[in-house]
């Protein structure tokens, strides 16, 4: 608290400010609306908890802006010819902020609770046992192969937790959740709940000379608007997750401010329109395939989202290497809309109308959400189609209404977080039609063959063979269009101009800081 | 001015007399219908207020005739600036015409406030006349439940019915008439209160009258002068009501109103002002008006003020 009084007082007079960050070097300040429950990784999953706990905790492997994996805690890896062991040999040298050497017990122990206890249940189910023959090798046993295990040995989603620590009693309750200890490049200073945490560098950090910050502050606002004008101002050095368009405009236009409009592929939220498929007229591919011709993307993504979005075509975020363009693209066509409506038996009566739809969003989605859904209400008409929305007070209503079932159609915004298995599999397999559980199969999406090949690319090991089974599961789902896709989510993020080692990755700031560092 | 605003006064005053002879003129002798209207038109003010109602009306219900267009319908790109060739108001966040958005606002932006103004005066008038009449603990406690509601802000409570039961047209009516019913209520009752002990009200009671005749019949006429008021004004309010609500993402997003224009464009205030100004501008001109003829009818109607 102290400290952080230090920095405000330094950040209210501009000499003192120059002064103080002289003497502390690099120190940098972030700006975020999140909320962090804990800072534990494994058992926590969102961008809230990930972007320190990977600060905080090594993991694994890292990855490359190609989806390539790169060594971390894992100087190198290797999978049996079989697929059902993978074994990682870990560096020698990492120890956890304590001074206790990181030993493949860490990893087992990591890996036995991330299955247990994180929310993405598919992501280690086949896992085993994790084998610890020395103290630099870890084997992990699968009951079948699981190709989605290399993303999952990611930072954010894989921090190796010391077991000495987080080993006693229920982990839910451990108290270092908030007072974490981990082997990443900074440690956990503290935190003082809704207003910021402060993390400082790791000195002895497995990899030398990094990390090059030499403190970072996160201060948490109560909303946007005043953190985007925190930024406007220079009182913060990075806005990380910025989503709103007119916010990343303004900021864009603001001198002394950069943007940067990529990172965080991995995580590959994708906005899309979520069809009802067992509630008339909905159960029709036409029609579905009717308002994906209606929908004008062009002018969505260049006049709703400022052209700060990227295109989405599919299920399977677009840099992914298990993507494909070569789907039906739902290029814009009134005629075909209206020709497949009537082909379905949906006739114009008297006043133009065919029929009356109604459309939900997730609350708080400005561009994403209403301004998409207000634009659906007008275009939609065009085809004789009467669109009215259903707004939700909160978000447990929405998600109550979606996962009742008690919905037409629904922007939604999900993610993909790495690998299909653990964040696309779950909207299209008929086994995951459970009511009451939000981002399940909500569509109640039932297609034998979808469910074939989606099992069958869980365990290819082949990465070509792998692809061709997800190119033919995305064919299959965009044709039948249980979901409209129509745009990736943008996570652009803030910075002070000459800032170097913007986290832009795949997993965008929910990766370590190893290289950022502040303008001299 | 004066000469042609007093002629059709006097063609009026003789019905409106004979209408009120039975039991108004008895208590308050001094309030001829013709008396009241000279008073009204010699306030300026109120009759400023008259024209932007009319102002108003003649929008929201000749204008559609005029300027036919569906404000859903997207004219042109978004935030074109007012003058362009497609939208003389310029365009919102996805391009549909503003002037159009206004025209067709008006009518649910005047049903929400004539409605919940109803409610709230309904219930007003329940709550208060019982209150005054019957005094004692019928009073106490129904002033206390007046008290709780006055007492409980009125945003907020109409903010949780809302978010409960929906941001339906309907919903948003009985929730402001419910959240603005206790000032009605205060104002009946201290009128209930006066009336109560006059003579002529002694005299039904002797005769024989019930209580529900007595308070409907009798002493609710008497009241009403600045019952009406207060519901002209309680209409304003109920306006700016909806306004508020819509800015807070409350409002009903499939009927078009002035409040909801404003809500749905309040992110893009500083990049299109249009969008947010000018149903602002027909919220302020409407809320002006009901303001100026209410306070005009006050004056007109109390004598003590009728000459200032």
């Amino acid at each position: 608290m102290k400290h952080f009084r230090k920095f405000a007082l330094g950040a209210a007079t501009g000499l003192t400010l120059m002064a103080s960050s002289a003497l502390a070097q690099q120190s940098l300040l972030v700006g975020s609306t999140q909320v962090p429950r804990h800072f534990n990784g494994a058992i926590q999953s969102g961008i809230a908890t990930a972007m320190p706990s990977t600060q905080i905790f090594a993991s694994p492997l890292m990855y490359s802006d190609s989806w390539d994996p790169i060594p971390y805690l894992a100087k190198s890896w290797e999978t049996s010819a079989d697929g059902l062991t993978v074994t990682l040999n870990l560096v020698d040298n990492a120890t956890f902020h304590d001074g206790t050497p990181l030993t493949s017990e860490d990893v087992a122990f990591s890996i036995m609770t991330i299955k247990e206890n994180h929310p993405f249940k598919t992501m280690l189910a086949p896992v085993t046992t994790v084998e610890t023959p020395d103290a630099t090798t870890a084997v992990i046993k699968l009951e079948h192969p699981h190709p989605a295990l290399m993303l999952a040995m990611s930072p954010a989603l894989m921090p190796i937790i010391p077991k000495h620590i987080y080993g006693e009693g229920n982990i839910q309750e451990n108290p270092a959740n908030l007072n974490p200890v981990g082997s990443g490049p900074f440690k956990f200073v503290e935190y003082k709940q809704g207003e910021y945490f402060k993390l400082e560098k790791n000195a002895d950090f497995f990899i030398d000379g990094q990390p090059k910050l030499d403190e970072i502050i996160v201060q948490i606002f109560g909303d946007t608007a005043n953190l985007v004008m925190a930024m406007e101002r220079g009182d913060i050095d990075m806005l990380p997750y910025l989503t709103g368009v007119r916010d990343i405009e303004r900021l864009d236009g603001t001198d002394g401010v950069s943007v940067a409009t990529k990172g965080g592929e991995a995580i590959g939220a994708i906005n899309w329109l979520a069809f009802n498929t067992k509630k008339a007229p909905f159960d029709d591919p036409k029609v579905r395939q009717a308002l994906g011709y209606a929908i004008n993307k062009d002018f969505y993504l260049k006049r709703i989202m400022g052209g700060f979005a990227d295109d989405a075509t599919g299920p399977i975020t677009m840099t992914s290497p298990l993507a494909t363009t070569d789907v039906e693209q739902y290029a814009f066509d009134l005629e075909k809309a209206k020709a497949l409506l009537d082909e379905a038996g949906l006739a114009p009566d008297g006043d133009g109308t065919r029929f009356t739809m109604t459309i939900d969003y997730i609350p708080g989605g400005v561009e994403t959400g209403r301004n998409l859904v207000e634009y659906l209400r007008s275009q939609l008409k065009q085809i004789g189609v009467e669109v009215e929305v259903r707004t939700s007070p909160d978000f447990p209503t929405w998600a109550k209404r979606i996962s009742s079932y008690d919905f037409d159609v629904t922007q939604d915004l999900v993610f993909n977080w790495g690998d299909p298995v653990i964040g696309v599999n779950r909207t299209y397999v008929s086994s995951n039609i459970r009511p009451g559980v939000i981002w399940s199969n909500t569509q109640q999406y039932s297609n034998a063959r979808v469910d074939e090949l989606l099992a069958a690319a869980a365990v290819e090991t082949d990465t070509a063979k792998r692809a061709e089974l997800y190119k033919e599961f995305q064919q299959i789902v965009v044709a039948d269009a249980p979901i409209l896709y129509l745009s990736e989510m943008p996570y652009s993020l803030a910075y002070k101009d000459g800032m170097d080692g913007i986290p832009t990755g795949i997993w965008g700031p929910a990766s370590p800081w190893l290289d950022v560092s502040m303008p001299e | 001015m004066t000469q042609t605003a007093m002629e059709p006064t006097s063609a009026m005053s003789k019905p409106a007399k004979a209408a009120s002879i039975p039991d108004e003129a008895a208590i308050t002798p001094a309030h001829p219908a013709t008396e009241f209207v000279r008073a009204f038109a010699r306030n300026q003010s109120a009759i400023l207020g008259l024209v932007l109602l009319a102002l108003v009306f003649a929008l929201t219900f000749l204008g559609p005739v005029i300027y036919p267009l569906n404000p859903y319908e997207m004219v042109d790109m978004p935030f074109a600036a007012p003058g362009g060739e497609y939208a003389p108001l310029g365009t919102d966040y996805i391009g549909r015409d503003i002037l159009a958005g206004i025209i067709s606002g008006g009518k649910a932006t005047l049903a929400v406030g004539a409605s919940s103004a109803l409610i709230s005066v309904v219930i007003g008038i329940l709550i208060g006349s019982f209150a005054g009449y019957f005094g004692g603990f019928i009073d106490a406690a129904l002033m206390k439940v007046t008290e709780f509601f006055q007492i409980l802000p009125a945003l907020l409570l109409a903010m949780l019915l809302v978010s409960i039961f929906g941001a339906k047209l309907l919903t948003i009516i009985i929730a402001i008439g419910i959240v603005s019913w206790p000032q009605t209520a205060r104002l009946a009752r201290a009128e209930f209160m006066r009336i109560r002990k006059l003579d002529y009200v002694n005299a039904a009671r002797t005769a024989g009258a019930k209580n529900s005749y007595l308070i409907f019949a009798v002493i609710l006429p008497a009241a009403l002068p600045p019952l009406i008021v207060a519901a002209g004004l309680a209409v304003g309010s109920a306006i700016l009501f909806e306004a508020g609500l819509s800015f807070l993402g409350l409002g009903d997003p499939n009927v078009m109103s002035w409040g909801l224009i404003i809500g749905q464009n309040r992110n893009y205030l500083l990049d299109a002002w249009w969008t947010v100004t000018l149903p602002g501008i027909a919220i302020f001109i409407t809320v002006l008006g009901i303001s100026l003829v209410g306070d005009g009818i006050n004056d007109a109607l109390n004598p003590k003020l009728r000459r200032r």
